[in-house]
Order: C-alpha cells, then structure tokens, then sequence
C-alpha cells in the first residue's frame, strides 16, 4: 500500500518534470483493460554499472496472450558485456552488438507499453534498470503500476501461513506449483511469456479464491528452508 | 512468436520451414479457468486450440468422452465441418495455443498432410497418412549390406568339368550357380544356362564347362551396400553378381535375393510344408511363419497383406498336420475347418486354436481320438496356445458326425447358455481347410435358415456385442488415471475389434452372407444397402486400424514373453497421430454400437 501510494505521488512529480509532452500518453489514465510483461536481459546484475541488451513486451488482453503482436528487441550497451551475464543468458556481445542503441529503442517500447500495468518477475529490477535511460532521456521513472508474479505467488501460497513456514518464491517453484512448461530461460521473450503465463493462472487463482497448497509443516524440500516468515 | 511451440508435434510436423514460422507468427495463448466451456457445443469455434498445461474435457452432454492433455489439439471437426459435436471444458487451469481460423484453412489448402488431420473420415486419414512408419521399407532394404541378404554360398569346380558333372554339383549343393576356376581368372554358369547350351546350342554332356561358362564376371565386396548391388546389376545387365571378400569369392548374390530382403521369402514357405514327412519337419516351417510376420511389419506392409499370407500359410500347415495325424477313414469323411478370426482370415500372429471337424459318417471311435489328440497336440508343439473355450478337433463337440453336429448347432439357437452365442460366433466365421467342403455349407446353411430374420434369436446373439461396455471413446480418458487407477491402458480387442466383428457378424446371419471375412461382409452389406456407405467405410478404416495397433503390442507381448498384454495398447506409449486416429477409431465403434443396438432392439432388455 505504502509502495502505491510512493508510485502515484512520484508519478505526479514526475508528470510536472517530464521533459518532452509528446511523452504525455505515460501518465494518461489506462483505460486499455491490457496489461503489458516485460522483461530486460542485462549485462549483469549492478543496476548502475550494468546496461540492458534485450527487451522483449507482450499484451496481455483479457484471458489471452497477444504473442502475436509482441514487442522484442536488441540493445547495443554503451558499456562493455560483464563476462559473468554472458553465461547467464548467453547473448555474447557479438549477438548485441546488432541490436540498436537504448535511445532508439526506448521510445519504441514506450510507445508499446503506453500507462498500462507491467507484469513480471521481480518486475522492479527491470523497471528500476529501465529507468536508469529513461530519467536521462525523458527526466522521469516509469510511472507504470508494476504487478510482481512472485508477490501474486506468495500471496495465494504463504498469505495465511503460520509464521516459521519456509518460502521459495524461485522462478523453478512457481512454474512447478502451476504446472507450467520450463521454457529455455534467460531469453527476454521466454521470460516474459512465463511471467505472463504465470499472471494469468494467478490472477485466476486469486479470483475464485483458489490457493496453492503448501507441503505440511517440516516436509519441505530442505532447499526450501532458506527463508521463513516472520 | 513462441519459438517454444513444439512444431514436431503432429499434424504439425506436416509444415514447412516456412509455414512454421508463419504459424508461429501468429500464435495467441489463451486462459482457461477450470469448469470453462472453451467450445460449447454446436458452436463454431475460431480458433485451433493446442494445449500448453492442464487439461480439458471433450463431453457429450454430461458424459465426458475424452479428457485432452498437453500437445493434444481440438477441435479440428468444428473448424472445418461446421459446430461442434461435443463441448470442451477446461478441466483444470488451462493453457491453449491459439492458432486463428483463417490460419488454418489457409495452410490446410496449402499443405496435404496437414489438411489429411482434419478429415472427418477415419479411413481418408488412414491413406492420407499412410502407414507412416520411419523404419522399415524399401529404403532400409537398400541400405542393407550384401552380408545381410541370404546369398548362396559359392561353389567351385574346376574348369574341366563336364556340364554333365556341373550338373551333379548343382544337385549336391542345391544351389543353381557355380563359379569356375580357370587359371587366374573365374566364371560363372547357371543350370538354365547349362540347359541352354544343350537344347539350343547342340552341346553335349561332356562339352567342358570351361567352353560354355561366362568369364565377365561382376564382383561386389561383401560390406557394399545392396543398392551399390542393384547398380551394379542394372548398370551391368547381369542377375547375378560374385561375392568377394578379404580377395576370396565367398558367394554369388542373385536378383531374386534382394527381392527376397524386402519382402522375406513367404513364396518359399509352402514347398517346406509341402516336403514335410513329419510333424517335427513342420517345426521350422512355423516359426518361419512367424518371422515373416515380423518382417513383413517391420518392412511396412499393410496388416491386410500381413493377415491375408498368414492365414494362407497357415491353413496349409493345418491340412498338414492333418493328413499326418488323420486315419484313411477319417481323411475321406472329414471336413478340418478353422474358425474364429483364423477363419475370417484376421489372425497376423498365432493364437488360440479354433478349429473343429465335420465328418459325413461315423468313424471308429478309437481312430477318431487318436486324431483328436494328435491333432491338437502337435498345434500345441508348434506353439497354438489351446483354445480357453475349448473349440478345438480335441473337443468331441467339435469333431463329430455332421448329423449330430447340426442337432448341437439348433440347440445353441433354441435353447442357449451363456456360451451359445460365442460357440454360434466362432462357428459362422469357419472356413473348410480341407476334405468335403459341403458339409461345412450344408451346417451353415441350416445355421442360417434358423436365424435369419429372427428378431430374437438375432438380439439374444447380438447382445455381446455390449459384453465390454463402458468401453467407449472415454476409456482414453486419464481420470481413472487422475485417481490412480491405470485406465491409460485400452484393450484394443475388446473395445475395438470385437465389437465390429461381432456386430459385423450379426448382420451377417441376418441377412444370410456367405462372406466369412469381416470386411467382405461389411461391403456386401453396404452393397445391399444393409449399411450406410459411409458407416462401411468408416467401419474398415477402423477396423484396419485396431489391426494394426495390436499386430504391434502383439509382436511386443511375443518379444517379453507376456502374452495377457497381446492386446492392450498403452496411451501414453502412443504417438498424437496414432491418439488422434484412435479416438476417431473408437467413435466409430460407438457409433456402429448404437446402430446394431437400435437394430436388435438391445436397449429393452
């Protein structure tokens, strides 16, 4: 709720700071009825030092996945590939270097998004590492509300658990909880159509009051263990 | 553009490169709650719908008919043949591919074998998809070695002989080439080309052969591939060529032996019965029975051809044995008939016996059961397991006076037990194997005059055909399987097979066929407009098909040594293609089902 109420307020600062009105559509109210998953591959995990080398967004309209009509490009970072981030989504620089720079394609993609919500896992982290470009281009951070899968995940798993209980909100035990096919991970359009698949079934869940179960005290897996609830 | 989507799941493994990327193009997901109609019935729908995650039920009103999981599509009927049959409900969270209408027709008009999946008939999309196995065929033949193929082994003589010699040697060896050794160089002669020099050429028994033979001999390494042999061949003009090995002549591969390689040699199988002195000389012929099957499977050959040279072959071993174990009396009174789907000429792999025999008069008692014994006895050695029901020669129900026979065959129709109708089944399919065929017509012919026409004989026989219910399309179902219950396991032979089989015969007796084959009977059936054309083509199409899914699991069973499984078909072992033709296959059952019950008026009883 406090995190609403920060986004909304930044949002209007931001709307009086914003640098060019052709962006206005940004903080237009949504009336789209469309949600939007992103997801950025990086060059690593350091927000300020790392850049974005791929972006994919797809809609998100009612119950249906417009894959056909979704948003997917390269980006050529300013900055040199952190050799670690190679081996995660295993885009070498050769691969980026093909892309377009962030300033062509950031526009492209706001142009796509418009103010609809944007869904993804740990969706922050990308919207944080996008805002790095957007505040120097447009003087302003995404004003987008942001739906976390793993929040709806904990939310329909762990929101009445008794305090003590293991978490995993891993990326592994979301899509086995719901039963959704491992897609070869670490490529943006992958990633963001398994957050969008993952929206969907949760957000279902949430609808009809469906919850996920939870093994019974003291079964879980022990890899579960590393995080419990207060 | 979800790359992730498996285009080598059929029908879509039919596209092309292009056509992939232009269905991937325009690929939707979509979302489906549990309890959510996807399609209603008698709906239209707009899309093709290929599961991602979960499941959906295909219902009937509120019978549920099949439950669809991950890669299975629907409903490809109702985007091309008009509204829905059935409904589909989400079964659980669901997840579907959307591929659009427009899509679809477009690339059905495009593409054959993608187009062959949605045909509504079941035989159209038999022939459509052939009988697409990868392996097997000519074109492994040819890949073959030389070493592979059964070539003669080769035989020298020396190119002094006389033909009259050559001629000796051929005999000793059975084999009809020799190579000759002359110097340094060979030759190669064979006894039509002995014959020739004599009748045509004027010869004499003593010419030498070194005079006669041809020295251009064609070579061909032992480890060359058959199709380097049929090159040579053609390219040559020769029919036979040496076969050489480490600089040795090991063999002499003729034409006939590459033909043989594809097709196995069932031409060679009748002169083996043929020879045999005794029952032990038969042993060998049997399991060459069997290995042809095998072959003959594995080389692609339609299970109609696979049944039609096995039930040949095999009625030939039978009137062997016959003649082997029978007394003179008995051979001239007797009439051996086999039975059941040895008799209809639907068996592929060996099992039960049925067979029995009608005699015109009586025989001495002692002769009569010393043949009734050897009889079944030497089936049994050469691995016809006995018939559970007992309908066999060693039965004395089974091998009696055509008198008394005929006196047991109205006290089945009149006054039935429970087994009278499968005894009254398995005899209408018999077929006389040898000795007077006439008493055989004259016993069916009287079965018939009692039956035909006979609305309650005719529905007392035909209610077996609900022995197996509940076995409908929704046998595919896993919601036993969802309960732990094993059901993604289907007897073919129960649920498929015999229902047309017997449904199929009861027509039969009705009207008074003479056809014994199943789907001879089905077309003079529709040919006298007992039958709907288009419910006969559907009934062979699945007919051929249940055959042919069981000819595998029972090549299977016989290679584990579990011959209870012979007919169960596991689902989840099957390809979407041979799902998707199964459930097509077992509709049709359905569907032949309610017409025989409306028939018989079974549903009053």
């Amino acid at each position: 709720m406090r995190k609403e109420l920060f986004r909304r307020l930044r949002a209007a600062f931001d709307r009086l700071l914003l640098a060019d009105n052709a962006y206005a559509f940004l903080f237009k109210p949504d009336d789209s009825g469309e949600v939007v998953s992103l997801d950025c591959e990086t060059s690593g995990f350091n927000i300020l030092a790392d850049d974005v080398v791929s972006i994919a967004a797809i809609k998100i309209r009612g119950k249906r996945i417009l894959t056909s009509e979704c948003y997917r490009a390269l980006v050529r970072p300013g900055a040199a590939m952190d050799v670690s981030a190679i081996k995660v989504h295993q885009l070498r620089e050769k691969d980026v270097a093909q892309g377009r720079t962030i300033s062509e394609v950031l526009p492209e993609l706001l142009h796509f998004i418009g103010s609809r919500p944007l869904v993804g896992y740990w969706i922050s982290f990308d919207v944080r590492m996008l805002n790095k470009y957007l505040y120097s281009l447009l003087n302003i951070h995404l004003p987008n509300r942001q739906i976390d899968v793993s929040e709806l995940y904990y939310e329909r798993k762990y929101g009445n658990a008794p305090p003590g209980t293991a978490i995993n909100l891993s990326y592994a035990a979301i899509l086995a909880d719901l039963k959704l096919p491992l897609l070869p991970q670490h490529d943006a359009f992958n990633d963001a159509l398994s957050a969008a698949q993952m929206y969907l079934v949760l957000q279902d869940m949430q609808q009809r009051g469906a919850r996920i179960p939870r093994p019974p005290r003291g079964e879980e897996p022990a890899s579960e263990r590393f995080m419990t609830t207060g | 553009m979800p790359q992730a989507f498996d285009a080598q799941n059929p029908p879509f493994d039919r596209l092309s490169h292009d056509q992939i990327s232009q269905l991937r193009a325009a690929l939707d997901i979509g979302y489906f709650r549990p309890g959510e109609a996807i399609i209603e019935q008698g709906q239209r729908s707009e899309n093709l719908h290929i599961v991602i995650k979960g499941s959906v039920e295909e219902r009937d009103g509120e019978k549920i008919e099949a439950v669809l999981g991950p890669k299975d599509t629907f409903d490809s009927r109702s985007l091309v043949h008009g509204p829905a049959g059935t409904s589909f409900v989400a079964a659980d969270e669901t997840l579907c591919y959307l591929v659009p209408k427009a899509l679809v027709l477009e690339l059905i008009a495009k593409n054959t074998g993608f187009a062959a999946f949605f045909y509504s008939e079941i035989s159209r999309k038999l022939r459509s998809y052939g009988t697409g196995r990868e392996d097997g065929g000519v074109d492994t033949t040819l890949r073959a070695r030389v070493r592979d193929a059964r070539y003669h082994p080769a035989v020298f003589v020396d190119g002094a002989t006389t033909i009259k010699q050559a001629g000796r040697v051929m005999r000793e060896h059975n084999n009809n080439t020799l190579l000759i050794r002359e110097g340094n160089g060979i030759g190669i002669i064979t006894g039509t080309d002995l014959a020739k020099r004599i009748v045509l050429e004027g010869h004499t028994l003593s010419t030498k052969i070194r005079d006669v033979c041809h020295f251009d001999v064609v070579s061909i390494n032992i480890d060359d591939f058959i199709f380097d042999a049929v090159i040579a061949m053609t390219h040559n003009n020769k029919r036979r060529l040496a076969i050489e090995s480490n600089g040795q002549y090991v063999g002499v591969l003729e034409d006939i032996d590459i033909l043989g390689l594809v097709a196995g040699n069932p031409q060679l199988i009748p002169g083996q019965i043929e020879r045999a002195h005794s029952i032990d000389d038969l042993i060998l012929s049997t399991s060459d029975i069997q290995s042809q099957v095998e072959r003959l499977h594995r080389q692609g050959a339609r299970v109609e051809v696979i049944a039609e040279i096995t039930s040949d072959l095999n009625r030939r071993l039978f009137a062997k044995v016959f003649n082997l174990t029978a007394s003179p009396a008995i051979r001239e009174a007797g009439c051996l008939m086999v039975m059941g789907s040895e008799g209809r000429g639907e068996q592929t792999v060996r099992t039960d016996q049925d067979n029995g025999i009608l005699l015109s008069r009586p025989v001495p008692e002692e002769e009569l059961q010393a043949f009734r014994d050897g009889f079944t006895h030497a089936l049994e050695t050469f691995g016809f397991p006995p018939c559970p029901g007992n309908v066999m020669v060693r039965n004395p129900q089974w091998s009696q006076p055509i008198d008394n026979f005929l006196r047991q065959l109205k006290s089945w129709i009149i006054t039935p037990t429970d087994d009278s109708p499968m005894y009254l089944g398995i005899f209408f399919d018999a077929v006389s194997v040898t000795g007077p065929s006439e008493l055989l017509d004259r016993a069916k012919s009287a079965m018939i005059e009692l039956m035909h026409g006979e609305g309650a004989y005719l529905s007392r026989f035909a209610r077996a055909i609900d022995q197996f219910e509940g076995a409908s399309a929704g046998v595919f179902t896993s919601i036993m399987a969802s309960v732990g219950v094993g059901s993604d396991e289907i007897d073919v032979k129960k649920t498929g097979t015999f229902p047309i089989v017997h449904g199929i015969r009861t027509f039969a007796i009705d009207v008074g066929l003479k056809e014994v084959s199943t789907v001879k009977r089905i077309e003079a059936l529709a040919a006298n407009g007992n039958l709907g054309a288009e419910m006969a083509r559907d009934l062979v199409g699945a007919l051929s098909y249940f055959m042919e899914i069981r000819l595998g699991s029972q090549l299977r069973a016989m290679k584990t040594g579990k011959r209870e499984l012979e007919a169960i078909v596991r689902l989840n072992e099957l390809s979407t293609r041979d799902r998707d033709l199964l459930r097509d296959a077992l509709r049709v059952v359905k569907r032949f089902r309610e017409v025989v019950r409306s028939r018989y008026h079974l549903t009053v009883f």
